[in-house]
């Protein structure tokens, strides 16, 4: 898994690649509460490169939309399409996360 | 070459192998990405669920999986020597609470039970047995 850091007018966007399991969630946990960490950040995760998502990859994503939620923060994903959407679905996370289709319409939606 | 196995220590860091070795295999019999994905999150799970509960004693304990493409299916047999624990017995998680409330336990046997197209659980002498198997085509 690599995680891409792009700051987008105010918005920081990480895009995810490659698969997110037991042995790369760790990471993408640590960047997200990094970059959370910021008053009233304003986060979009572009999963459109994700191969797959396990229960690991979700509890850190769940402790980021806590964290957000009570830092008044915003966490955006876009690009949940294909085996990752299904894996959503699947664990009933649709309808935790502000998700929006295109990386635009996440930036518009964090920013 | 219709099977892989592999042998790892209780711990999160030797997981990688069994994810190469189902790779190498997938690639050889060519398997569909998806079918491929599934089985991967349903070892991750498997495997993280035996490392995290199964044992007591804080000491190594070794895991074998052994991967197999079949006629129309894809198997993978997990053999661990730690607690007795059948994956098919626990409940299903709570997949509607709002995210306050929401709790990740129980998602991972959640995936493993829906991802494949059947799970069978043996106890075997001091061993679990899982035996997660993924049908090729509808």
């Amino acid at each position: 898994m690599e995680v891409k850091e792009e700051q987008v007018g105010g918005v920081t966007v990480l895009q995810v690649t490659g698969r997110l399991d037991s042995a790369t969630s760790p990471m993408l946990g640590e960047r997200l509460t990094a970059v959370l960490e910021a008053a009233k950040a304003r986060v979009l995760v572009d999963f459109s490169q994700l191969e797959y998502i396990s229960s690991a990859g979700f509890r850190v994503l769940l402790q980021a939309a806590k964290r957000a939620d009570q830092n008044t923060a915003k966490l955006v994903l876009c690009g949940v399409s294909g085996k990752v959407r299904q894996l959503f679905d699947l664990g009933g996370f649709l309808d935790l996360f502000s998700i929006t289709g295109t990386r635009e319409e996440g930036i518009t939606a964090a920013g | 070459m219709n099977d892989a196995e592999t042998t790892i220590l209780n711990r999160r860091e030797e997981f990688a192998r069994v994810r190469e070795t189902l790779d190498r295999l997938a690639a050889a019999h060519r398997l569909a990405a998806g079918v491929v994905a599934d089985m991967q999150v349903a070892l991750d799970e498997i495997l993280t669920n035996i490392v995290d509960y199964g044992y007591t004693d804080g000491a190594e304990h070794e895991i074998r999986v052994r991967l197999s493409v079949l006629e129309n299916a894809l198997e993978a047999t997990v053999e661990d020597d730690g607690q007795p624990f059948n994956p098919l017995e626990r409940p299903a998680p709570d997949t509607h609470a709002p995210l306050r409330e929401r709790r990740i336990g129980g998602v991972g046997l959640h995936f493993v039970r829906n991802l494949v197209t059947d799970v069978r659980y043996d106890r075997v002498g001091d061993r679990n047995r899982l035996v997660l198997r993924k049908q090729l085509t509808a």
